[in-house]
């Protein structure tokens, strides 16, 4: 009779214990939504050129995404809409407005959202179909190259831009 | 909830192993009853008290083939909706457990009671609606997190093992209450495209990091007596 005891005792232990449940929590070692990664070279040499005082600021946002001088950023595209645009100061002053020469930068891509699990929930791919730098007269970005297309990690250059 | 079941449970098993212990052997035979008993697992419509976005329905059932040996079957449906931080969606599907009891309790004469020890295989049909979902995204830039756009996952199935524990004691002639706790282990499952059976109607919660899970029954039998035999010692 004590076998059963025991027998039972295991019973219940292991039902409570998977009563616990370990997967509602999302850990942060689970990769997120991939951001665009953009690299900075400079158009005559083809060499990484830091871009001096650089701003970013989506469009139609209040508030800037960005200011540091960098050759490398790595940027936040919306979630549920195909396009995404950026204007890219470069030589901006932090705190005022319209300081610097700006160019309008704008991303068109696919997205698909990919589950991952209970707690973490979804998270976006994208694919990369046009990089569009808007004619200004006064452009400071020369080109743009697509280098890798399908955005679904953060380990590789997405797109290079040459100034 | 299930905490007050697993501790009734508990003390009901060790007070009746304790008292099973002074039964001296009878030596006056004893006839027993074997019949079909027909039952409703109140479990899920206490549920749907206490728990919102819930429904179920399960008829449950037992034949008694040997002096200890049980067939048993279980078939219902259920629908429940789940809503949290990350996921919004509705799961409705239905499901028929068979198996068998064994039970391990020797009653005193003309006693009809059951500890049993069984197993169940449970196959499961079921759809999920996905209405809404978060995406992961660390940054807050943009901040279109919430996707809308509703998803049907139709036409999936499952199939799953119980092992189960429990009791059925006579309350009044020919009724039975009965309780069981379930550890369940999930064999096969058809996976949606692009999402996951967190909830399997009659398996119940699923968990993505093992294919273990648990369930509860606590039901209300009629015995339909259909002849006696003498209880072989």
């Amino acid at each position: 009779m004590s076998k059963m005891k025991k027998a039972i005792i295991l019973f219940v232990t292991s039902v409570i214990l998977n009563s616990c449940e370990p997967d509602d929590i999302c850990l942060t070692t689970i990769p997120d939504t991939p951001k665009l990664i953009v690299v900075f070279f400079d158009a005559t040499n083809g060499l990484k050129k830091e871009v001096i005082n650089l701003k970013i600021k989506g469009t139609n946002s209040n508030e800037a995404f960005l200011f540091r001088t960098t050759d490398s950023i790595s940027l936040p595209l919306k979630n549920i809409e195909k396009t995404t645009s950026y204007s890219f100061i470069k030589e901006a002053e932090e705190n005022m407005d319209n300081s610097g020469n700006k160019d309008h930068v704008l991303i068109n891509y696919k997205y698909k959202h990919i589950y991952i699990s209970r707690a973490c929930g979804y998270k976006s791919n994208y694919n990369i179909n046009q990089i569009v730098i808007e004619n200004d007269n006064t452009n400071w970005i020369i080109n743009s190259e697509i280098i890798e297309s399908s955005v679904i990690d953060e380990n590789t250059i997405h797109v290079k831009i040459f100034h | 909830m299930l905490k007050y079941f697993i501790s009734i449970l508990v003390i009901t098993i060790s007070l009746n192993l304790s008292s099973q212990e002074n039964d001296l052997l009878d030596t006056i035979p004893i006839k027993t009853t074997y019949g079909v008993k027909l039952g409703i697992d109140l479990s899920k419509q206490i549920r749907m008290l206490t728990e919102s976005n819930y429904r179920g329905l399960v008829i449950t059932g037992d034949y008694r083939v040997f002096d200890k040996l049980f067939l048993a079957a279980e078939f219902g449906s259920e629908e429940k909706k789940i809503t949290n931080e990350i996921l919004d969606f509705n799961t409705q599907g239905s499901f028929l457990k068979l198996g068998v009891n064994y039970n391990v309790y020797k009653n005193r004469k003309g006693l009809e009671n059951e500890i049993y020890v069984g197993f169940r295989y449970g196959i499961g049909n079921f759809s999920h609606k996905l209405n809404s979902y978060k995406i992961y995204d660390l940054d807050h830039y943009w901040n279109q997190n919430l996707a809308n756009n509703a998803t049907d996952f139709k036409n999936l199935s499952a199939s799953w093992v119980e092992f189960v524990l429990g009791f059925n004691a006579e309350v009044l002639k020919n009724i039975y209450m009965g309780l069981s706790l379930r550890l369940n282990r999930l064999l096969n499952q058809e996976t949606p495209r692009n999402f996951s059976n967190l909830y399997i109607p009659g398996f119940n919660k699923v968990l993505e990091e093992n294919s273990l899970g648990v369930g509860i029954s606590y039901s209300i039998f009629y015995e339909i007596p259909i002849y006696k035999k003498t209880k072989n010692k």
